[in-house]
Order: structure tokens, then C-alpha cells, then sequence
């Protein structure tokens, strides 16, 4: 802890994904008071003035306003006249709330799935070992494009609950369950080689019951496991919620997200280019950020591990 | 060193006889002009590419800019702009056919001589073979035979070996067609390059990469699937086989280019010819065009609408107030930005360029080139007591249609309906508005003509087409005026439409006083070439785009 | 050597088993709406569907359905309803474009991933190092769509340097083959040799305080020769793998990405346009050949590894 206090750049950049989560979050706050309109407000036939001029939102072929700089499209319009600026602060929280949930699924999956695989060992290490090798050896971003593309259409019925097509949290529970194999592996290498260290023996011996040492004994010891791993989730959810979204597999219209904010970019090049620039160096921001502060937790505590970067 | 005269009459002789030369090689050029000039070929671009160049199989606009000059069938479309296009002439047949029998029966008489591009000669029962062959291979558009063509649904199921509605003579050249029923624009089903003769024995499988003989002014080869194909003259097309049907000037190469920035860019700077009707110019670049090329760029309409369906059955919109508020509130001019410019604002059902448009008529909620009178829209929203009301807008993913809702979501909002959207794919959308499980309050809607007959249109608003899936009205208008209308037009025979115009109009009028739909405008599509070739003779034709038989180089 | 190698392989097949049935699954097996209806798309007419309902066993038990589909499959007799199209044919004409630019990626990010890892490692907390590592991080962060489009924008729209995307075979003309993969190339290298070189400075640093290494150098061995002979045959394991597995990411996600933004053609490309068609045959081929190609990949990458390191053979 005490390293990773003293790590300076890390902290900086850990103080910079702060404040664009806090940035998103205030995304009403700005709407209302700064842009004066919301994010799915179309002002398509509306002029702004820029530097004592009328300027239409919208030229007559279409093409949109730049940034002004002003309160009104700070960062410009889109096609359709929104605010770019309005968008990207509700943009992001969707992004965010996505990766941010998709990280809790991953890690819940990968804690428990993992944990009971290494220490139970016999059958239950033979069927979860061969499931996390399943996910695991199918590419990511196709994995999640198949997803996507299956559930958009109908949502999923899971029995306990119901995903709808439209709903925030398919695109999360898909970017969760491509993402657990990649840490429910290591931590099942880890929790096999606790399972033969002394104390847990001698726990064993005093009769303990699985669960309690699991809970007890085993658990705590993968805690600095599951704390580097955390933010490298969350930069690598953040990355693949902007693939699936650009591709059409991930968050579905209406809802805006960096990746949607991209893809409507992209097609207009070369027009209109601040379309493209502003949802991205957004992303580029936010996941280096979090890259960054990742370094500094991974060489607080455990400075010899050499985790990629991208998974 | 040479002196000023000596130069001067070298200058001169060289003059000369360039200006011999020239002239040599102009007679020599002049003749048949079924052979090219050699300042071909002419490099066309596509956008997407053609679903199948097999006539039989082909469906899609790209396909039938190709095929509609290598097959002809009895009857085709004249070779002109505008609503001259839009007139029937003989193709193959010696002349327009004698219909009797109630409108039921077709009899038409093969053109003598006639031979297809590979030297066959042409024959009565080829006409019988292409259609069946169109049936048996699943032509897309196919229901237009089956449905209408005595024995050709019972062909198609198997349940008997040839069409018993078609009987030819090859002896006399004679073909009659019978009809289940009266029904108007069937001239219009035969004029599809579907219906266009090939050889009997055509093998009955996709010849999509190795189209058959035709006959017509071109033949195609060379097909490269999804990159590119050629149109050649064909050798055995005399420009006098056919009246009405001219011989194409030079040969053409097709190239797939589907980057809509790309292939505008090679057309602008000319080292491409034709930019692809169907695609979009950017909108970037569109002002870079009208002002730098403005000679060989020109917004062409076509008959295709734009517009919002407003369910009728289902609150709120069952609430003509409702609907008018719509109609009201509408910005056309937005939608017109959204689509790069290229929409024509408009109020009524019918395009500009389809018979029965009304001419005369003004709108009955706000001309539509004018800002919307949003405070009348708010006022009757209040006044059918519908503030709130829950309304979900249907639209599909492509763009620009996705754009198109989310404005018209916004501005549902605005007047006073409480809107959200729900997008689909694109290739589900219609699937799953036209199932009416769904119960679609309204969403987008977009229609071309397949032929230029109002009957088409109307389909979109006649009770009898309402479908538990696969529904096409999806207003589920079911008005007795219009029913009646239609019932007694629609026998009406194409080639009498002129004279029944008039009661069209007038119920197009009506139609848009009901507010059925909520009219956007009529799509424009760009007609953009090199300054290679000559921009005014070439024939932009209302059903097939741009003519390439017309195409010339300066 | 031999009993590895066949266990691998038996491993092998038996994921690759598992990688059909869960493609299957995905697709075919999906809660709410007609499957039939998905496959034939939405030009189909009722007899197209029951058509499609009879090839492909719908209406069958699921393991029959299963059957059919992977015959399908293996025939190389599927077809895409919404194009008419056989499927297998037109990935195998849009294949150039997506190996050229796999293997081209692949050969810049492995030259400059160990280069950059290199020099990072030997001028270790100086300025070069941390600008470098600067570099790998904003790689690492960045969406290979974006940069690519990025690139697009500033060095093929606005100053005309590169083309603006397509792909020329290198047959026709292999200068212009290469203008037009190497904006591609480069945004999908720039992510792997940010990875690259951090792993392999990482591990250059670690061994550079291996005793041997320290015994080289009191040789008098010059520190290149010690880094170069000694180092760099060390971390070639780590390497390889990483390699291969960079390989397998390309063509597993990061073609589908890129080849959109500069329309090249391959098979990433067809693989999203028929997302967006929701044409399902084509992204249920394409999934299940990707997939595959990925576990072979590794399976070679573990043998050769094994070749490497006889410890491994276990």
C-alpha cells in the first residue's frame, strides 16, 4: 500500500479515471444547466452563433458543426444535431456502468468458479478446468461478437432473471463471461498450490469443512491476486464493450456508448471528424488511466509478475 | 536554325495533317454503331453488387440496371427520362397485345428474325421456358407470375410440369398468356428482365457468373462475383431489330467500389465514369461537387417515398387528431438534411414522376418546404387528450433510417407523446413491424415503385393486403373509399392508365387528408459522371436509373 | 517426444469438438424465434423457409440438428440465404487480404515489439525508456478501430500520403499492395508491440541478473554480445508464445475490427457486414473456422515449445 502511495504517476492517473467517472455520473448536471439540452434532443434545422455568427447545427447536406467551445455544443453536433459533449458524458456512464458490471461477473465467476476447481480438485477441477479451457481457447472479441449478435435479438431468459435486448446488462454479462477464464485460471493454479501448504493441512487435520477453508485459509491468500487483476479487467471491459458496440454487437440504439459514438464517427469520415476524435481519445484517456494506476498496484504487490496488458 | 515563316508553315502542314488525320479516322469511325467508337470501355461503379446477373434470379436495383438491356422480354420500357420512361413499348413481341377476355386473356406475336446474342434464332416457346425457368430457380420477385399466371402456383409447387396459362406456336410466332384475374399493370410484371426470352435448355440452375444469351443491345462476361463484370456490345444486336431500343455506344466495365467516399472521388477527378445512382454521395463532399462539377452533376427523382406509418388500430394513432399532429409537426427540411440533401420534401402518398400524383393539390397540413407549425401540432395532441401517451417508434439499424427515427422520436417527444425508439437490424425490421403480434404504433417506412403504376403504391393501403405476417399495410388502413377506388381501377390496364389519371389524383388527395402516413418527402438520387461523358444525352429512366445503352463518350 | 505430441493432439481435437457444439449452441439454440426464419432471412418465402427447415434439421431433435449443421459445414455446402451465396466459397476469396494482413502484422509488431523491448531494457530508467514505455501503454489502451481511422483521416484523406483503403492482391502490384496494408498493418501492430515490449523488457531485466549472465559479462564478452547471446535466447520462449498467441487475437478480433474501417475485403470484414445483415450462416462458419484455427495454432505453439524445452513434456 504504502509503495503504491508513493508512486505518483500512478496515483495521478488513478485521480484522472476518478474524475471522468465523476464527470459521467454528473452527465445530467451538465445537460441541464450547461447545455441546456439533452442527449437524444435533436436541434437539426436550429442555428448557433459562433463568434457573432449564426451557424446552422446542421448544413443543408448534412454535414454537422465542429466544437464551438462555447456551453452550447461545446464539442460540436452530430448528424442529427445532438450535443456531442451532452452525449459523451451519458455515453461514458453507460460504457463505464457496462465495464464497471461486466468486471463484478468476471471476478465473482472467476473467484468462485476458480477457487472450488483448485481446492476441491477430482471432478469438480475436471469439469471447470475443461470449461475454462473452452472460453478460454475461443477468441475473445468473436466469442462476444457471437453473443451479441445471438441475445441482441431476444434478450436471454435465464430462469432467476430476464435480459432484454435493449437492456445495459446483456452487453456486460456477455463481456463477463468471455473475460472469467482468464482470471479463474491463475487462480486456480494459485489455489492448487495452496491447497498443499502446511496450514491448510493442518485445518484440514482439525477437521475443518471445505467450505470454512476455502473461505477461511484459501481465500485471503488470493487477495492480491484478485486486486491486480481487477483494474486490467476493467481496462480490457472497457475496450471490448467500444469493439462489440462498433460492430453492432454490443449496446443497442437507442442507448448512446463511446463505441456507438464511434461507429457513427467512422462512417462519416472524412467529414465531421471531431465525431471521431472526441468518443475516442475519451476511451484512449479512460483505459490509460486505468492502465496506468493497474502498474502501479501490480508492482506494489507483486513487482515480479509479468501480466499482459491486453488478454 | 529556322526563320519565323519557315516555322510558320511548318505549324502549319503539321495542322494539317492532323486535322486529314482526324478526319480519316472520324468517317472510318462513323457506321454501324453497334461497334464502339475505341475511346471506350466506359468504368461504371457500383455500390453494392448485383444479388445474381442471371435474369432469372436477379431482384435487385444493381441487377436490373444490367440485365434490363441484355434481356428483353415482349414488352419493355421506352429509353427516355422522365415519365416518358415510364411507357411500355414492344420488345420482342411485333406489337402492344390484344387483350380480351374480361382483361384475362394477353395475345401477342413474336417479332420475326429475331436471334440472341450468341446467334440462336429466337423462339415463341423461349418465352414460355423463361418464366418457368424464373419460377423454378426462385426469382425474388416471382409472386408477380404466380399469383397472376393461370397454372404458374401449381408449376411452382410441383403439381404439373409446364405453365397451362401460356401456350405458344413456334410455327406462327403466336403466345397467349392467361390470367387468374383481371389485372392492370401485368404488362408492366412482363416488361421485369425476369420475364426477358432466353434459349430453351438453358440449364434451370444460377447462371449468375456465366449469364446466358439475351437479346439486347449488350451481352455480359468476364463476371468476377462481388468485384466486377463487363457489359459487351453485343455483335449480333442490329440497331434496327427492335424500334424503340437503341444500340449501346461503347463497352462497359463494372467494378464493385462499396466505399461511397472512394467511388465519388474517382468519378470527381475523372478516372472513373459512372458513380452508382443507388449510393450516396458524402455529404462532405456533395458542396465540393456542386461547385467544382456542377456540369455533370444533377439530383434526379425517383419514385420512391419516405415516410412513417401510423398504425390505425392501436392508440393512439387510431385518433385522426393524433395523426394530424404528426403530419403537423414533421420538419421535412430536417429529414432532408439527414438524408444529404437528397430528399425532396413532400405531402403526398404518391411520388413525383408515378401516374395519379397530384399536381394541383395543396397540402392539407402545412406546405412542406415551410418550418412546422409545432404549436398547432402541441394544441391538438392536448385536444385529443393524448399528452403522454406511451408511443414506441420502430426503425431499423441501416442509416440513414436509424437517423430518420431519432429525430421523429425527438419530435414526437416535443409535441407531446411520451416516444421511445426501438431499433432492430436492419434485415429483421420489416419482418418484424409487418408481424402484427408486435402491434407497431408507427415507425419508418420506405417504398420504390416496382413498376410505374399507381396499383403498386396502393398495395401499402389496401385492407386485402393486410397480413398476420409479412403485412405490408402496416397502417392497417381499411378504408371503404379507397377499397372501392381500387377495386374498380385496379383491372385498368396499364396502357390505358393516362385516362384514368385524373380519378387517381383525386384519391391521393384523399388519402392525405385522412393522415394515414406520415409523408417525409421523395428520395433524389445523384446522377453523376466524368466529363468523359456527354451528361445530357444520357437518359436517366424513371424504373432502371441510369441507361447505359445511352451512355457516350464527347 | 512422441506420446506429447499425441496427447496434445487428442486434446486438440477433443476442444475443437467442443468449439462446434458451443458455436452451435450460440446460434442455433437461441431462446424466442424461428431459427429457420433466421437462417433463410428476410426475403424468404414461406417454401424457402420450410426449405431451409428440412436441410438443416429444424425440425428435428437438437442433436440431429447438430449432425446436419457440422455436415454442412464439412461439405463446404453452406449457403447464405440473404445473398445466395455459398459461404465457404466466399471466405476463401476474401482470405488474402485477411492473411496479408495477419502475417505482415505480425512480422512489424515481433521486430519492433523486441526492438523497443530492447532498447527499453538496456537504457532502463532513462529517458528513452520511459518515453517508450509512454508509447506501449497508449497503445495498449487505444481501440485498433480507432487508430485505424485515425490514420485513415490524417494520412490518406488529408495529406494524400496512403491510399484510402481497399486492398490490391500482391499479384497485380506488390508496391501497391503494400500502401494499402500498411496503415492496417500498423494499427494493429502498435497495440501487440506495446505489449511486446514491456513483457520482453520485463523479462530482459529479469535474466540480465541471472548469474550466468554475470559470469558472461566477467568473461569479457562486449554487452551487446552478452544481451544478444545470452538474454534474447532466454526469452525466446516467452516470445514464441506471446507470438502466437498475438496471431491467433489478429485473426480471432482484430481483423473483424480493422478491415471495416479501410474495407479490405477479407474475411473480418464479411464476418461484420453479416452481423449487420444478421445473415447467421456466414457468422456461424466463420466462428467456428476462426476458433479452430486458433486451438491448432496453439496446439503447434505448445509443440514447439515442447521441442524447445524438453521440461515442458511432462
Amino acid at each position: 500500500m504504502r509503495t503504491l502511495l508513493r508512486n505518483r504517476v500512478a496515483l495521478a492517473f488513478g485521480a484522472l479515471f476518478v474524475a471522468i467517472v465523476f464527470a459521467c455520473l454528473l452527465a445530467p448536471v451538465y445537460a441541464k444547466d450547461v447545455a441546456h439540452t439533452g442527449p437524444n434532443d435533436n436541434h437539426i434545422t436550429e442555428t448557433v452563433n459562433v463568434g457573432g455568427k449564426q451557424v446552422d447545427v446542421v448544413s443543408p447536406t448534412g454535414v454537422p458543426i465542429g466544437p464551438t467551445w462555447k456551453g452550447r455544443f461545446f464539442l460540436g453536433a452530430d448528424s442529427n444535431g445532438r450535443d456531442v459533449a451532452v452525449r459523451l458524458l451519458y455515453g461514458g456512464r453507460n460504457s463505464l456502468e457496462i465495464a464497471g458490471i461486466a468486471t463484478l461477473i468476471t471476478m465473482l465467476l472467476a473467484i468462485l468458479l476458480g477457487t472450488l476447481a483448485g481446492y476441491m480438485r477430482g471432478i469438480f477441477d475436471g469439469v471447470l478446468s475443461r470449461l475454462f479451457d473452452l472460453v478460454w481457447a475461443y477468441p475473445a472479441v468473436l466469442l462476444g461478437v457471437a453473443l451479441g449478435v445471438a441475445l441482441a435479438v431476444g434478450g436471454i431468459d435465464l430462469g432467476l432473471f430476464t435480459l432484454h435486448s435493449g437492456s445495459l446488462l446483456l452487453p456486460a454479462f456477455v463481456i463477463g463471461i468471455v473475460f472469467f477464464p482468464y482470471v479463474a485460471k491463475p487462480l486456480r493454479a494459485q489455489a492448487l498450490s495452496l491447497r498443499e501448504r502446511e496450514f491448510v493441512d493442518a485445518a484440514r487435520v482439525q477437521g475443518v469443512g471445505p467450505l470454512r477453508i476455502m473461505l477461511d485459509e484459501i481465500l485471503p491468500n488470493l487477495t492480491s491476486s484478485i486486486v491486480v487483476f481487477v483494474p486490467l479487467i476493467i481496462a480490457n471491459a472497457i475496450l471490448l464493450e467500444a469493439g462489440l458496440s462498433y460492430l453492432g454487437a454490443g449496446v443497442q440504439d437507442p442507448n448512446p456508448s463511446w463505441g456507438t459514438m464511434l461507429a457513427d464517427g467512422i462512417r462519416l469520415i472524412p467529414g465531421a471528424i471531431h465525431l471521431v476524435l472526441v468518443p475516442g481519445i475519451m476511451l484512449v484517456l479512460t483505459v490509460l488511466s486505468v492502465n496506468v494506476f493497474a502498474d502501479g498496484v501490480r508492482d506494489a504487490l507483486d513487482p515480479k509478475a509479468t501480466v499482459r496488458g491486453r488478454l | 536554325m529556322m526563320g519565323h515563316r519557315q516555322v510558320h508553315r511548318t505549324i502549319q502542314a503539321s495542322i494539317g495533317t492532323l486535322l486529314t488525320f482526324m478526319l480519316v479516322v472520324g468517317v472510318s469511325a462513323c457506321g454501324s454503331s453497334s461497334t464502339s467508337s475505341g475511346k471506350g470501355p466506359i468504368s461504371v461503379l457500383m455500390g453494392t453488387a448485383p444479388d445474381s446477373l442471371d435474369p432469372g434470379l436477379g431482384a435487385t436495383t444493381q441487377s436490373y440496371e444490367a440485365t434490363w438491356i441484355t434481356y428483353t422480354g415482349l414488352v419493355t420500357y421506352a429509353h427516355a427520362s422522365g415519365e416518358a420512361g415510364t411507357k411500355l413499348i414492344p420488345g420482342v413481341a411485333q406489337s402492344l397485345p390484344t387483350v380480351t377476355n374480361g382483361g384475362k386473356t394477353y395475345t401477342f406475336m413474336l417479332r420475326k428474325g429475331l436471334v440472341y446474342s450468341n446467334g440462336a434464332p429466337v423462339k415463341a416457346s423461349d418465352f414460355a421456358y423463361a418464366i418457368e425457368r424464373a419460377i423454378k430457380l426462385g426469382w425474388g420477385s416471382e409472386s408477380f407470375l404466380t399469383e397472376n399466371i393461370a397454372g404458374a402456383e401449381e408449376f411452382q409447387k410441383g403439381k404439373a410440369a409446364s405453365i397451362s396459362g401460356i401456350q405458344t406456336d413456334d410455327a406462327t410466332g403466336r403466345i397467349t398468356i392467361q390470367l387468374v384475374a383481371p389485372y392492370g399493370p401485368f404488362l408492366n410484371v412482363l416488361a421485369f428482365p425476369a420475364a426477358g426470352l432466353v434459349p430453351s435448355g438453358t440449364p434451370m440452375k444460377s447462371l449468375g457468373n456465366d449469364p446466358p444469351p439475351g437479346v439486347g443491345p449488350y451481352e455480359i462476361e468476364s463476371v468476377v462475383p462481388n468485384k466486377s463484370f463487363a457489359m459487351v456490345l453485343n455483335p449480333n444486336w442490329s440497331k434496327d431489330a427492335i424500334p424503340g431500343i437503341p444500340a449501346g455506344h461503347e463497352n462497359i466495365d463494372v467494378s464493385i467500389v462499396s466505399n461511397n467516399q472512394s467511388q465519388a472521388e474517382q468519378v470527381l477527378n475523372n478516372s472513373a465514369d459512372v458513380f452508382d445512382y443507388n449510393d450516396t454521395i458524402p455529404p462532405t463532399l456533395i458542396s465540393q461537387i456542386e461547385s467544382q462539377a456542377s456540369d455533370r452533376f444533377a439530383k434526379e427523382p425517383t419514385v420512391s417515398g419516405l415516410y412513417f406509418f401510423l398504425n390505425t388500430k392501436e392508440a393512439p394513432f387510431n385518433n385522426a387528431r393524433a395523426r394530424q399532429a404528426v403530419n403537423y409537426g414533421l420538419n421535412r427540411q430536417a429529414l432532408q438534411r439527414l438524408d444529404s440533401g437528397m430528399l425532396q420534401p413532400a405531402c403526398f402518398f404518391l411520388p413525383v414522376g408515378m401516374p395519379g400524383h397530384p399536381t394541383n393539390a395543396p397540402c392539407p397540413y402545412g406546405e412542406p418546404n415551410a418550418q412546422p407549425d409545432l404549436a398547432k401540432a402541441k394544441e391538438l395532441v392536448r385536444q385529443a387528450g393524448l399528452e403522454g401517451a406511451p408511443v414506441t417508434v420502430w426503425g431499423g439499424s441501416r442509416a440513414p433510417h436509424k437517423e430518420f427515427i431519432d429525430y421523429y422520436t425527438s419530435m414526437l417527444n416535443e409535441i407531446g407523446f411520451k416516444a421511445t425508439e426501438k431499433i432492430v437490424a436492419d434485415a429483421q425490421y420489416y419482418a418484424t413491424v409487418g408481424n402484427l403480434s408486435n402491434k407497431a404504433q408507427t415507425g419508418f417506412l420506405s417504398y420504390s415503385q416496382d413498376f410505374p403504376n399507381p396499383l403498386d403504391f396502393y398495395q401499402l393501403l389496401d385492407a386485402q393486403s393486410i397480413l398476420p405476417t409479412e403485412n405490408h399495410n402496416l397502417s392497417q388502413v381499411n378504408d371503404p373509399h379507397i377499397q372501392s377506388e381500387l377495386a374498380s381501377l385496379g383491372p385498368i390496364p396499364s396502357s390505358q392508365l393516362s385516362s384514368v389519371v385524373p380519378r387517381w389524383q383525386a384519391l391521393d388527395e384523399y388519402t392525405a387528408k385522412q393522415a394515414y402516413l406520415a409523408v417525409s418527402g421523395y428520395e433524389e438520387v445523384p446522377k453523376f459522371f466524368s466529363d468523359r461523358i456527354n451528361f445530357g444525352a444520357a437518359i436517366f429512366h424513371p424504373v432502371y436509373g441510369n441507361d447505359w445503352s445511352s451512355l457516350e463518350l464527347k | 517426444m512422441v506420446a506429447f505430441v499425441a496427447r496434445r493432439m487428442g486434446s486438440l481435437v477433443a476442444v475443437l469438438f467442443a468449439i462446434t457444439v458451443l458455436t452451435f449452441l450460440i446460434f442455433q439454440a437461441i431462446p424466442d424465434g424461428d431459427p429457420a426464419l433466421r437462417m433463410a432471412g428476410r426475403l424468404a418465402s414461406p417454401q424457402q423457409v420450410q426449405a431451409v427447415r428440412v436441410q438443416w434439421g429444424f425440425d428435428k431433435p437438437i442433436y440431429v440438428q447438430y449432425a446436419k449443421t457440422m455436415e454442412k459445414v464439412l461439405d463446404g455446402s453452406v449457403i447464405s440465404y440473404s445473398q445466395q451465396v455459398n459461404v465457404e466459397q466466399e471466405i476463401v476469396r476474401d482470405l488474402p487480404p485477411t492473411i496479408s494482413l495477419a502475417l505482415g502484422a505480425g512480422v512489424i509488431w515481433l521486430v519492433f515489439g523486441v526492438l523497443f523491448g530492447l532498447l527499453s531494457a538496456v537504457y532502463a530508467g532513462r529517458w528513452l525508456d520511459r518515453l517508450l514505455s509512454v508509447v506501449a501503454l497508449t497503445g495498449i489502451s487505444m481501440p485498433v478501430f480507432f487508430l485505424g481511422a485515425i490514420m485513415l483521416y490524417w494520412l490518406g484523406y488529408k495529406w494524400g500520403l496512403l491510399p484510402l483503403g481497399g486492398y490490391v492482391p500482391l499479384t497485380v502490384d506488390p508496391w501497391g499492395w503494400f500502401t494499402h496494408m500498411l496503415m492496417p498493418w500498423v494499427a494493429l501492430s502498435v497495440v501487440s508491440v506495446g505489449v511486446y515490449s514491456r513483457v520482453l523488457r520485463a523479462n530482459v531485466l529479469d535474466v540480465m541478473r541471472e548469474d550466468y549472465v554475470r559470469t558472461a559479462r566477467a568473461k569479457g564478452l562486449s554487452e551487446r554480445r552478452v544481451l544478444v547471446r545470452h538474454v534474447l535466447r532466454n526469452s525466446l520462449m516467452g516470445i514464441v508464445t506471446l507470438w502466437g498467441l498475438d496471431f491467433a487475437w489478429v485473426i480471432g478480433g482484430g481483423a473483424i475490427l480493422v478491415e471495416s474501417v479501410f474495407n479490405l475485403g477479407g474475411v473480418g470484414q464479411y464476418a461484420a457486414q453479416s452481423i449487420g445483415r444478421l445473415d447467421v450462416p456466414p457468422v456461424m462458419v466463420i466462428t467456428m473456422l476462426v476458433a479452430c484455427a486458433v486451438v491448432v495454432l496453439s496446439a503447434i505453439v505448445d509443440i514447439f515449445y515442447a521441442v524447445l524445452d524438453p521440461r515442458v513434456r511432462l
